[in-house]
Formats: C-alpha cells, sequence, structure tokens
C-alpha cells in the first residue's frame, strides 16, 4: 500500500528569517514533496507548480471560505467579500467589485498614469540618488489610486498605513498581526463611514456610491468596495513596483534588452512578478479529502498556495533562478489564478507597465546600496531601496 | 477543437487577444468576440494560438471543449 500522508516540516513560514528570504525555504519544501504539512501553521502548503495551479482553479475543492487568512479573526473579518466567498455568491461580488477596476473600464486610465509615471522618473532621473521605495514604488501607486477612489485629506495620507496593515492581519495571530490588528480596523471604520460626498466629484469611488444610490449594486456595499480596493491594491502594487526597481538594477543587461525592444514591457513585468511575486503565501481550505500528486489532504485542513515555490519550480520554468525578460512567463503565478485571479491586475499592469516603459526610455542603469528587508506576515517587499547614482540614457 | 468562453467570468483582460488575434478580439466596448471558435486539427499552428490563449486567460474564462 502507497503511503499517500503528506511529509512533515518543522518550518514556520511566518519566522522573521523566512519571511526575508524565503527562497531556500521554497526550495526545500519544493524538494520535499507537492504537499508538505507545517505543525507550526497548521497548513497543508502546495510547493509545486502544477498543483497550485489546479488548486486555484479548482475553488469546488480549494474553498475561499473562512480561508484566505492564517487567524480566524481575518477570516471572520473577510467573511462575505468576493475575496472569501466561492460560487455562485463569488461570481455577484466580483462583478460588482470589477465593475470599475477591469481592463476595459480602466482603458480612459492609461494616457494618465504613462505620463504621472514619466514625470516621476524624469525627475528622479534628474536628482541622480533618491530613496527609490519611497520616491517611486510607493509614490505612483499612492497617488494613483487615490485619485481613482477620489480620496481627500486624511484617507490620502492614511492609505499607506491602512493598506500595509491590510495585509499583515492576514498572516498568523503573530505580534505583526496582532500590532496591526487596530489599523485595519480603524480603515474598515473609514470605509463604514465614507459617504460620497467625502470623494471627489468624478472619481470612480464616487462612481461607486452613484451605483448604489442608483440600486444597480446592494445597499451598504459601496464602502466594502473601496475597502477591498485599498486593502488589495496598494502593498502589492508598492511591492512590485519596487522589484522592478530592483531587478532592473541587479540585471542592466536585461533593462538593456526592454531598451532595445520596447514591446518586451509586458513580457518583463510577468518575469518580475514570476521573480518575486509581491506575496508571500494565501489560504484556502479542503472541502473534502483531496490528493494532490498522489499526497492526501483531510477534508477541513487548511492549505497554504506559496506562489514563489511555484513560480521557482524547475518542473515547469527552465532555469527558474534565472531573471530573463524574454521568457515572457505569462501563465506565472503571482496574480493567482481563476476564478480569484488578482482583480486589480489590469491596474497594477497599466502602473508597472508605465514604470519599465519610463526606466527603459529614460535609464542606462541604476547603481544602488543594499537593499533593506523588515520581516512582513503576506506582502515581500523592500522596505528602502537607494538608488546612488542613475546612468541616464 | 472549439473555443468556449465563459462570458460571466471574462473581465476583458486581453491577454487571449495578444496570444490569438487571428481568433478572438476585444470590441470598442472591452467585450471578448470569438472570430473562430471552430479550429482544425489540421491547423496546428492556429490550434497552438488557440491553446495559448486558454493558457493566458488569467481568470480562466477560455476553455477548449
Amino acid at each position: 500500500m502507497t503511503d499517500s500522508t503528506p511529509p512533515v516540516s518543522d518550518i514556520d513560514l511566518f519566522d522573521d528569517a523566512v519571511t526575508v528570504d524565503p527562497w531556500p525555504t521554497y526550495a526545500a519544501l519544493r524538494e520535499l514533496a507537492p504537499v508538505v504539512y507545517l505543525p507550526a501553521n497548521d497548513t497543508y502548503v502546495l510547493t509545486r507548480y502544477e498543483g497550485i495551479r489546479n488548486a486555484l482553479l479548482d475553488w469546488e475543492t480549494f474553498s475561499s471560505v473562512n480561508a484566505i487568512g492564517f487567524n480566524p479573526m481575518v477570516n471572520e473579518a473577510l467573511t462575505g467579500t468576493s475575496l472569501a466567498s466561492d460560487p455562485p455568491v463569488h461570481t455577484q461580488l466580483r462583478a460588482t467589485l470589477t465593475e470599475n477596476l477591469s481592463p476595459r473600464a480602466l482603458r480612459g486610465l492609461k494616457a494618465t498614469i504613462d505620463t504621472k509615471a514619466d514625470a516621476l522618473v524624469e525627475q528622479l532621473v534628474n536628482k541622480g540618488s533618491f530613496e527609490a521605495m519611497d520616491a517611486l514604488a510607493r509614490a505612483l501607486p499612492l497617488e494613483v489610486v487615490a485619485d481613482l477612489i477620489g480620496f481627500t485629506g486624511d484617507a490620502r495620507d492614511n492609505m499607506l498605513r491602512w493598506g500595509q496593515a491590510a495585509m499583515q492581519v492576514i498572516g498568523p495571530m503573530n505580534q505583526r498581526t496582532a500590532e496591526n490588528f487596530p489599523i485595519a480596523g480603524e480603515l474598515y471604520g473609514w470605509c463604514s463611514n465614507v459617504t460620497a460626498e467625502d470623494l471627489q466629484p468624478g472619481s470612480v469611488g464616487r462612481g461607486i456610491f452613484d451605483a448604489e444610490a442608483r440600486g444597480d449594486i446592494p445597499p451598504h456595499t459601496a464602502g466594502h468596495i473601496i475597502h477591498q480596493y485599498l486593502g488589495a491594491g496598494v502593498d502589492s502594487t508598492i511591492a512590485s513596483i519596487g522589484n522592478i526597481i530592483a531587478l532592473f538594477a541587479a540585471h542592466p543587461d536585461q533593462l538593456a534588452l526592454v531598451r532595445e525592444d520596447p514591446s518586451l514591457v509586458p513580457a518583463a513585468f510577468n518575469e518580475v512578478l514570476r521573480y518575486w511575486p509581491p506575496l508571500h503565501v494565501w489560504g484556502r481550505r479542503a472541502t473534502k479529502d483531496v490528493e494532490v500528486e498522489g499526497l492526501r489532504i483531510p477534508a477541513e485542513a487548511h492549505v497554504g498556495i506559496l506562489f514563489g515555490a511555484g513560480n521557482h519550480d524547475p518542473r515547469h520554468y527552465d532555469d527558474p533562478e534565472a531573471f530573463l525578460v524574454e521568457r515572457n512567463p505569462v501563465d506565472h503565478l503571482a496574480f493567482g489564478y481563476g476564478p480569484h485571479g488578482c482583480a486589480g491586475q489590469g491596474l497594477a499592469r497599466l502602473e508597472a507597465h508605465a514604470v519599465i516603459d519610463a526606466l527603459a526610455r529614460r535609464v542606462e542603469r541604476l547603481v544602488v546600496g543594499p537593499e533593506v528587508r523588515i520581516p512582513t506576515n503576506i506582502t515581500r517587499s523592500i522596505e528602502q531601496l537607494p538608488v546612488l547614482e542613475v546612468v541616464p540614457a | 477543437m472549439r473555443i468556449v468562453l465563459d462570458r460571466e467570468r471574462c473581465e476583458g483582460h486581453g491577454l487571449c487577444e495578444e496570444a490569438a488575434p487571428d481568433l478572438m478580439h476585444l470590441d470598442d466596448d472591452g467585450e471578448l468576440v470569438l472570430d473562430r471558435e471552430e479550429v482544425s486539427d489540421d491547423d496546428p499552428a492556429a490550434a497552438a494560438r488557440a491553446n495559448g490563449a486558454v493558457r493566458v486567460c488569467p481568470v480562466a474564462a477560455l476553455r477548449i471543449a
């Protein structure tokens, strides 16, 4: 009889050292088995590309209900959102959420975002040295999302800390989660009380309230939609833009390829997302006993999706540790896949493509100092990235 | 082979159009139009593009029947 019990590992996914540099852990788990049980996190992690992609598609077996986060409080708080529901309820919630966020809704924004990104990059190239996370990776998404939702005043100032906290609290009940719950609560409170008049006329946020007033979306949903835009869309985009800057600084030959052939911009972003996905881990729950590549996950067990482990699986990508913009890994796992695939990926692409395009036109090489990383639960982002010198194009 | 679109799931990301521009396109409203649903097995290049379009859809709104 074959033993279908997954191997057990004493790795803690949320150990400080693991969150700062998860790559050796991902490789060890991936080589151990496609499914590994981690008692420290009470979760069965999926470690290889095929198992992850199949699970993301199979929402009937790998449910999002009461499952996304690694502590019961956050799963309770997310109940009733599209993030934490399954079809058919999910289908309607998702449609409401994406109505103003889908690529077709965002087409009109491209020129504005391109102009903002180019102006920022131009200013930084002229400056010559700067802290790239604040000056570019945080500056652009905060401005884009603030304008999109129509934020003014206090809310705008709070977007960064609220967005970070909303991701941190998805982790287990460790110190980071405990410290961030009050901040995530501020965001929730603000979104529960915000009214149309608080948001700029003509903004998408104002449009969501107009839709609620018309009866196009259920009563009291506008605030929750804005909550999801902010909770999911700020921290992850900041991480991705920071990763673009760091990876092009580390691989000037790859920046040169994009400079020679600007049609590589989307491929380059796909490779950045494959190489360094902005999210560390995300949860699901098995609705029944299920076997993944011959290893059994019991019904009701929590399942952890390791995006980075799958994105570096040599069974799927040749030479996965090489950063190669021409690879164009269109099927990377960083945005998830299937019914819960990142709802904001269209906006993320607009922002990231604008940054890569501006860098490729204006920069030949970036000389950077050591990147600073701090432990975080879910978002994997550079904290500080000093650019010491810009060699302009 | 036949390309099948789950219209409720499609959000108009448009990555399929880049993979198979001769088989499908986004119209002026950003809605996906399948220009060719049937792809002959005798046309392996088109079949490969159809499979590529299915593969790249980020929300799994396309499949091959």
